[in-house]
């Protein structure tokens, strides 16, 4: 398939995106097209550009330069077609209504919406029909909102830190939930800052920093692409460290730290390069580290 | 406007406490208490209307302005809370919003204006049929510049300045619109004040069959003046926010 057939029936097509906010770049040029039936996680550090994203996505907040297509239709459209909802992060309930009233308001405004109690059910909560909005835990809000945002059926849903308020044990029930969603073939991406959420339940990851897109790829390549090893040595005199294998380079007087895709290249063209190289020590990269040399800033 | 929207919105708003105390209750029991005031309401003011007659009309404008602020208080917490944001994610419009709130401010209106004429016609006001209708209908018309205004408040003021705001607000339209107060009575500044007010003029259009020298024309004139610069504030106010 050529890229712009690709694009035409992409879930979700984001080309040069860019927003700014006084001098702050808070969305720095990102491209990201994402097949439908695909659970993408966003990943990345506080700032990193998630929330920014998330909102132009669905048309809350307008990209300052860049496309964005929904279904090959602008955000806008695609919410009012009830193609494309989302789970707020800041999204807050009302402190007067009761829960099957909230989600009943919101069904009320859209074409095609499930019937109440199916969303209620779906979102497990149709045991706290009538409670209070006010009257409802963390997980439990959390899961009102998540019945808020599936009562319109979206073929697209957007998760902004779903899991934040909630234990592990709700957290684990909450992903059961989900997981029976996207078993019926909806596309999913959601914003997380836990790792192992993403590993558990993406088919992929998007890795955002300072803005920008810095990672890919399926769970699996990700995995791969972090699963390099750190070369740390003692390099008297090292100008040139552009060496085969190495991803990045950090330096702190003569102690030198590489992280590598290929530890081996990389070790023989140094000694090559620095016969006099000593204290040499080469360490494995967890996926944390990965993730942090991913998405930590560069020096 | 989306009507099942505006009947969940309508079935909130007349549940809370506060809506039926204040709109609907707090007019009548007010009305009753000033006839009684009056020695039972037999008498008749300078201008030649009878004294119910006049307390009914001027407690009905009382409930007609308290409902729509109480909407407007609403938006305000709504705004807080982040529901709008919430909104934005349906097929509603920022103008279908503003109506849908406009539209629930016209309803909750009507039963004050209501229950404050029935008590009316059983405390002795005598009026035929036509005058009924014609007083009812420009009370409840005369709502439109308090519920842009609820609007308006709604959109400026912050959760916790609501009450404050709403407050001044009744306190100003209110005393000032001389519904507490005739204008005849007060200090030719304060008769200026007040004859900038929409309240003024919606009294003044409600007695307008039943006393010679209103001028109906500037009642409509400064009516629409409110109704239309209300209605800018609240369409840029609200485009500001989104």
């Amino acid at each position: 398939m050529t890229e712009t057939a690709v694009r035409a029936g992409a879930a979700v097509a984001l080309s040069g995106v860019r927003k700014r906010f006084g001098e702050v770049r808070a969305v720095d040029g990102i491209d990201l097209v994402i097949s439908p039936g695909e659970v993408v996680a966003l990943l990345g550090p506080n700032g990193a550009g998630k929330s920014t994203t998330v909102d132009m996505l669905l048309g809350l907040s307008t990209p300052d330069g860049g496309a964005i297509s929904v279904f090959g239709r602008s955000p806008r459209e695609a919410v009012v077609a009830g193609q494309i909802s989302a789970m707020l992060q800041s999204g807050a309930l009302l402190d007067d209504a009761t829960v099957a009233e909230a989600v009943g308001l919101i069904a009320a405004l859209h074409r095609r919406p499930m019937p109440v109690a199916r969303a209620l059910e779906q979102a497990g909560i149709a045991d706290l029909a009538n409670r209070k909005c006010t009257k409802l835990s963390g997980g439990q809000k959390q899961r009102v909102r998540f019945a808020l945002a599936l009562v319109c059926e979206p073929d697209l849903l957007v998760l902004d830190e779903p899991t934040v308020a909630m234990d592990v044990e709700t957290r684990r029930a909450f992903w059961q939930q989900m997981r029976a969603y996207t078993n019926t073939g909806r596309t999913v991406l959601f914003a997380t800052h836990y790792l192992e959420e993403a590993e558990e339940y993406a088919d992929r990851v998007v890795l955002m920093r300072s803005g920008r897109i810095v990672a890919d790829g399926s769970v699996a390549q990700v995995r791969a692409a972090v699963s390099g090893r750190t070369l740390r040595a003692v390099v008297p005199g090292a100008s040139d460290l552009d060496l085969p294998g190495v991803r990045s380079v950090e330096r702190r007087g003569d102690r030198i730290t590489l992280t590598c895709t290929d530890s081996d290249a990389a070790v023989r063209a140094l000694l090559g390069r620095y016969p006099n190289a000593h204290d040499i020590e080469i360490t494995a990269l967890g996926l944390e580290d990965a993730f942090l040399a991913l998405t930590g800033e560069d020096n | 406007m989306n009507a099942r929207f505006l009947a969940l919105e309508l079935r909130r708003a007349v549940r809370n406490g506060r809506y039926l105390i204040f709109t609907v209750v707090v007019p009548s029991v007010m009305f009753v208490l000033f006839v009684n005031l009056y020695g039972g309401g037999q008498g008749t003011f300078p201008n030649g209307l009878p004294v119910t007659t006049s307390l009914m009309m001027n407690m009905a404008l009382f409930g007609v302005m308290a409902g729509p602020l109480s909407i407007g208080a609403r938006i305000a917490v709504e705004r807080g809370l982040g529901w709008q944001k919430q909104l934005r994610l349906t097929p509603l419009t920022g103008g279908g919003y503003l109506a849908t709130k406009g539209a629930l401010g016209m309803l909750v209106g009507l039963p004050g204006i209501l229950l404050v004429c029935v008590i009316g016609a059983v405390e002795g006001v005598r009026m035929d049929a036509m005058h009924w209708v014609g007083v009812l209908a420009t009370l409840w018309l005369g709502a439109i510049p308090f519920v842009l205004l609820g609007i308006v408040i709604g959109l400026v003021a912050s959760p916790d300045g609501m009450q404050a705001i709403t407050g001044l607000a009744s306190m100003l339209f209110g005393l000032l619109g001389g519904i507490w107060i005739p204008a005849d009575v007060a200090p030719d500044w304060l008769a200026t004040l007040m004859k900038a007010l929409p309240t003024f003029w919606v009294k003044q259009l409600t007695q307008a069959p039943f006393v010679s020298g209103v001028d109906v024309k500037q009642a409509l004139l400064v009516i629409v003046l409110w109704v239309a610069g209300l209605s800018l504030v609240a369409v840029r106010r609200y485009r500001a926010q989104s």
